[in-house]
């Protein structure tokens, strides 16, 4: 790599080190010496292939210094998923633990702000429709548009959905596309399998993308079925970006209300596991089918 | 499905011991705790003791064999004035210990109370098992956890002393020593000697005292033996490499000392003699009770203080085994179960698990494995029901799951043709789907209980209960403890 | 009443009051999401102009919500002093922004008026202010109240130590309190949120948090924030309830679906005189937030910082502990940016303080809005700056019972540092005690929840 031929390359190189050390990130010593070697024509190989890499150190680990009563830190840790026993620098937080905090923030945003994604959807066999809303921000600041299909979704179900199914599964990004994508792989099949094996007839599942949970009252307008789930991105929090809830409702129409709905929350990895959840989901809506009521409704007959 | 949003169960839990025989009624009370939205969550949220029986000294047949019809004859006049039928018992313990935790004794026992509770557990206690009971009734489990602090509770009853360390409310640490208050035996509030116990026979020679029986003592002649049993007792606190007469007189593994002590806690029939103020100084006041009980409390006191230890009174001194088996025997297990059966109870289940640290990723290799570890216990032979205990990653694929229930189908082919039912009792959360891909998989209805949410060990033996809640949870009682060394 | 306005060359006309007071607002999501902002810079700015040749009069003459129809605009006359809103009526909103920010105008004179001004006129001086404007206006504002300890002492800065739990564990709040203290946070309030709202979690989470400040001594108040008639019921089975709590909005209709109406919270203040723990006088805890009344569908077409404005006005007869604003909370179709939030917060602040009420805020975001950390600690340096009583404390940031974030315990502690202010008198001599602060600095201890399991 004869750096210091190419004037172009080398002025970029000194851009870059002049920049990474104003923010402090680079030493002038250390600047110096990667010019030096980069004028020198000495080849500044990245080793790509090294095993090392900088990650965070696990959660338990102790970050106070000298704790009163170390027992009693770790235990109240495990007490809570609260960021507590962080230790401080002065009276900010230490550096490992702010750079958490961003992580944590950088991923609960990009479950919100990204799509699911089409490799993702081939994967599951999923065919994709979109809400009113046409963008991530419309999403955001026009709630109304995400509760109903666009014109075209309109179209594409009324064309290829099976009508008049006991059961039809949404599964609809909500906030969070990480919850989808996290999820769906071991909640779907094993909500399929559970329905079939008790004879119910499924509609094949299909997604919404931008979608909010009415939307699923304009979907089962569309197909008619008697019980319509939704499995939809929660808003994420900085704990977990991957929690998924269920939102079931018995033949919804125009006077359907928020208490109608049957809801599971919190299906992720570290509350109710996927695939359980897909188990427990198929008695759920077994119960629902029995009684002809969800929500409220459905509670005041147990 | 009846969603009850509590439940409350009433359990008995029965010491007998070397010297003493006690029982404690209690009420458990189930609740599902999880919020409106969130998958049931059923969980023992209150533990009542609504009966303390008196103290009394083991009924006996001879110095070993207990009188079964005695102990039931106690129970009935228990119940009795509890306000209690055997009806409204729903589960409950026999914990046999110390000396008299002996088979004849346990098989007795079994036919002696059959009629006093439909699902009754007797358990012969391992030693670990009774330390673990003690201190968890004495309240050492949970002021280690509210204190944060190591405590050790010992067990101090007529033939043993019982250790159990506790971290965080977790038993982490047992061990047990042949020490107690009545291997040596006197006529009441006198000073000659009727028994001498062979533990004591041993203390005897190592500390080259002389002791026999039908001789009259004086306490500076008892002093010596009795301060050796006490040094015993503390030095098992110390090493874990012990050496003379706690090595002749150790009953188990000695303590591993992984957490280093915060607390000592005494408990047992000596325990208010640790904690009182101060030591007999005759032998009447020694031998009230026909041992030397009293005295062995205040060395032990003495022995402890000079060593170092902390010593806190737990909330429950001489009730504190009892307590602990009533109230601490029953576990409940994960809120999303499979359970499709006719059989519960069903007792003395054997737990094979035979997957040491990952489960395989065929199901032929599962199979494979499982078929193994049933030919090594020679399961065939036996007549009772076995248990295939799965230890994995909290979190398991569909996929991992399928492949399992594939697997286990198969690993178990011979076994499920004898008509036994399928019992698996799983770590992860994952018992619904699990039991949901078996009949997925299996060619015809199963007899099943799919448990989940359980740490068991290979070789445990469990009794698990009648569904609760309305089929939600099943209660399970563990009945045999070891630690992994 | 002037309702047209030319900005230059282009002209612009308005319908109402009301239209001219949202579209003087800087811009929100909400107000675009109800349909009634500016249509652009231009128009926003028109809006300002004929705002600000509004006399006081001609806003007392149009009320935005009629009296008759609702709760919140009677509270708000009912309340006023008419012999002050006389002296001042003939000012125009421009006046009053330059009177308000006048060297000669002091947080006295600012008090005065406060009771002659209709919450209308508070938002509608607001809409006019500039980010400094508010924080130099706040800033001459210091409001005092008292239950068990006194909030807004002159160079203190409180906290409510906030030690949620996602399934109201007692242990685990307590971890987070023991963490909170142990940073000098909760000297405003100790206040759980429980996830159940029910007479038993609340008893047991009240109970619990009260034996701990006899235990340690610790001056400061007791509060769990469930729906004000739960707390009730446990006030009358005997729950030590210092501060009672209810969060409330700017119409009838948004308070209808919280459940709350005057007639409830003045049984429920009545009761906590009668039978709370307290001191007093001041026992009660509000928490208010630009843009309720749009999420619950209850705005009646009024934007939503008049809105909060009239909150203020509902919630001053009821002579609050605290008043606590959480912008941020709502979500990104009411305020969507850090930008949005930062200027919320200001303008809370502000118009909170201009009503007389001692105000806090929860510069706080969630994870589906345009806003992150760096906007927050903005918003939280400006709100010290500009005076606010007191903040939140959410340990690490993270509440992970509500799923947003708030003001740290670290926050907390820098801020103090950062601005020379102290805690509350009582409670910096208990943190001194426990040897946790040390001439208004955090110790070596300090910032270790273990200091209390001896």
């Amino acid at each position: 790599m004869a750096v210091a031929n190419n004037e172009l390359e080398k002025v970029i190189i000194q851009s870059i080190m002049e920049e990474l050390a104003k923010k402090g990130l680079l030493s002038q010593k250390g600047k110096d010496h990667v010019m030096a070697a980069a004028i020198m024509d000495t080849p500044i190989v990245p080793d790509t292939h090294s095993e090392d890499m900088v990650t965070f150190p696990a959660l338990d680990e102790m970050q106070i210094s000298n704790p009163f009563n170390a027992d009693a830190v770790r235990a109240m840790k495990k007490l809570t998923p609260a960021r507590i026993g962080i230790g401080r620098a002065g009276t900010r937080p230490k550096t490992i633990s702010w750079l958490r905090f961003l992580a944590d923030h950088a991923v609960a945003q990009d479950a919100v702000f990204l799509d699911v994604s089409e490799e993702f959807l081939q994967r599951m066999n999923l065919m994709s429709v979109q809400s009113a809303a046409s963008s991530k921000d419309e999403f955001l600041q026009r709630p109304d548009l995400g509760r109903r299909l666009s014109p075209e979704a309109v179209k594409t179900i009324s064309e290829k959905c099976e009508k008049n199914v006991q059961v039809q599964i949404l599964i609809v990004d909500g906030l969070s596309s990480t919850a989808i994508e996290a999820n769906i792989p071991d909640l779907l099949p094993a909500l399929m399998q559970g329905l079939k094996s008790s004879g119910i007839n499924v509609g094949a599942p299909f997604f919404v993308k931008n979608g909010r949970v009415w939307v699923q009252d304009h979907v089962a307008s569309l197909v008619n079925s008697e019980v319509i789930i939704s499995l939809i991105g929660e808003r994420p929090g900085l704990g977990t970006a991957e929690s998924l809830s269920a939102y079931m409702i018995y033949r919804p129409d125009e006077t359907t209300v928020e208490a109608d709905r049957t809801v599971i929350s919190n299906i992720h990895k570290g509350g109710i596991p996927p695939a359980e959840a897909g188990a427990h989901l198929t008695d759920v809506i077994k119960e629902i089918l029995a009684a002809k009521a969800s929500g409220v409704k459905l509670n005041q007959q147990k | 499905m009846p969603e009850s949003t509590n439940q409350r169960i009433t359990s008995v839990g029965i010491d007998i011991g070397t010297t003493t025989t006690q029982l404690v009624i209690s009420q458990l009370t189930i609740e599902n705790t999880a919020s409106g939205s969130l998958v049931p969550r059923v969980e023992i949220t209150q533990k009542e003791v609504i009966h303390r029986s008196q103290i009394y000294f083991t009924p006996l047949l001879d110095r070993d064999l207990i009188n079964a019809v005695a102990v039931s004859k106690i129970l009935e006049s228990e119940y009795q004035a509890a306000g209690l039928t055997s009806e409204m018992i729903d589960t409950g313990a026999v914990i046999i210990t110390g000396e008299t935790a002996k088979k004849e004794n346990a098989k007795a026992i079994i036919d002696a109370l059959a009629g006093f509770a439909g699902d009754f557990v007797v358990a012969t206690a391992g030693a670990n098992l009774e330390a673990i009971y003690a201190g968890k009734g004495s309240g050492a489990a949970l002021y280690s956890a509210q204190r944060h602090q190591v405590v050790v509770n010992i067990d101090v009853g007529g033939g043993t002393s019982n250790y159990a360390t506790f971290h965080e409310g977790k038993a982490v640490d047992s061990s047990c020593i042949n020490v107690g208050g009545h291997l040596i035996e006197f006529d009441r509030q006198g000073d000659r000697i009727t028994y001498i116990s062979e533990p004591a026979k041993i203390a005897l020679q190592i500390t080259g005292e002389r002791l026999q029986v039908g001789e009259r003592v004086t306490l500076p002649q008892l002093r010596p033996i009795v301060k050796a049993m006490a040094g015993s007792v503390v030095d098992l606190l110390k090493t874990s490499n012990p050496s003379g007469l706690t090595k002749e007189l150790l009953m188990t593994p000695p303590l591993q000392f992984s957490h280093p002590i915060g607390k000592v806690m005494i408990s047992g029939g000596v325990a208010d003699y640790v904690y009182a103020e101060k030591g007999p100084s005759t032998m009447s006041e020694v031998t009230a009770f026909g041992d030397f009980g009293p005295l062995l409390g205040w060395e032990l006191k003495v022995s402890l203080e000079e060593a170092g230890f902390i010593l806190e009174k737990p909330k429950e001194t001489v009730r504190a085994t009892v307590i602990g088996t009533g109230t601490q025997s029953v576990n409940l297990s994960g809120s999303t179960i499979h359970l499709q059966e006719n059989t519960l109870p069903l007792r003395n289940i054997m737990v094979l698990s035979p997957f040491q640290s990952m489960i395989p990723e065929t199901p032929q290799r599962i199979a494979e494995v499982i078929k193994n570890e049933i030919l090594r216990l020679q399961v065939d032979h036996l007549e009772g029901v076995v248990a295939i205990a799965l230890k994995g990653p909290r979190t398991m694929s569909f996929a991992d799951i399928s492949h399992l229930a594939k697997g286990v189908l198969l690993g178990l082919e011979e076994y499920l043709c004898n008509n036994k039912p399928l019992i698996l009792v799983v770590e992860a959360d994952c018992g619904k789907v699990l039991g949901q891909c078996i009949n997925a998989s299996a060619n015809r209805p199963l007899e099943m209980v799919c448990i989940d949410q359980l740490e068991v060990e290979n070789c445990d033996y469990i009794d698990i209960g009648k569904p609760l809640m309305g089929g939600r949870v099943v209660p399970v009682v563990l009945k045999t403890l070891v630690f992994n060394r | 009443m002037i309702l047209k306005a030319k900005v230059y060359n282009k002209l612009f006309g308005f319908e109402s009051l009301k239209e001219v007071m949202a579209k003087a607002n800087e811009e929100k999501s909400g107000d675009e999401l109800v349909g009634i902002a500016a249509k652009s810079a231009s128009e926003r700015v028109a809006a300002k102009l004929v705002l600000s040749n509004l006399t006081l009069e001609d806003i007392y003459n149009n009320p935005i919500i009629p009296y008759e129809e609702d709760e919140v605009t009677r509270a708000i006359y009912d309340g006023l002093n008419l012999r002050i809103y006389r002296e001042i009526k003939g000012w125009t909103v421009g006046y009053l922004r330059e009177y308000i920010l006048d060297h000669k105008t002091t947080g006295e004179d600012l008090a005065h008026i406060s009771r002659g001004l209709t919450s209308e006129m508070i938002a509608a001086v607001a809409k006019l202010m500039s980010t400094m404007d508010l924080v130099f206006g706040s800033k001459k504002m210091r409001i005092q109240s008292h239950c068990n300890t006194t909030l807004g002492v002159p160079g203190t800065l409180a906290f409510r130590c906030q030690p949620n739990h996602p399934t109201d564990n007692i242990e685990g709040m307590m971890a987070s309190l023991k963490e909170g203290l142990s940073y000098g946070s909760g000297d405003a309030v100790i206040g759980i949120n429980p996830v159940e709202d029910n007479v038993e979690t609340v008893t047991r989470l009240l109970d619990t948090v009260k034996n701990f400040m006899v235990k340690w001594e610790i001056p400061t108040q007791n509060c769990v924030l469930a729906h004000v008639t739960t707390q009730m019921k446990a006030i009358e089975k005997g729950a030590p309830v210092d501060l009672v709590f209810q969060s409330i909005a700017g119409t009838q209709k948004a308070n209808d679906a919280f459940g709350v109406s005057a007639a409830i919270l003045d049984e429920a203040f009545a009761l906590a005189q009668r039978q709370g723990t307290a001191t007093g006088p001041n026992l009660m805890y509000f928490e208010t937030g630009q843009g309720s009344e749009v999420s619950l569908d209850a705005h009646l077409g009024v934007d939503m910082m008049t809105l909060e404005a009239r909150t203020y006005g509902y919630a001053r007869g009821y002579r609050p502990f605290m008043t606590n604003n959480v912008s941020g909370f709502i979500g990104p179709e009411t305020i969507y940016s850090g930008r949005e939030v930062i200027r919320a917060d200001l303008e809370d602040l502000f118009m909170g303080k201009l009503h007389g009420l001692p105000m806090g805020i929860a510069p706080c975001y969630t994870n589906h809005m345009k806003a992150d950390q760096n906007d927050q600690e903005m918003g939280t340096l400006l709100c010290a700056m500009a005076g606010s009583n007191f903040f939140m404390g959410v340990p690490g940031g993270d509440d992970v019972m509500l799923s947003y974030q708030d003001t740290s315990y670290h926050d907390d502690a820098s801020t103090r540092e950062i601005l020379g202010l102290r805690p509350l008198p009582e409670f910096e001599q208990w943190l001194e005690k426990m040897g946790i602060l040390e001439n208004g600095k955090l110790t070596e201890r300090a910032g270790d929840p273990s200091i209390f399991d001896k």
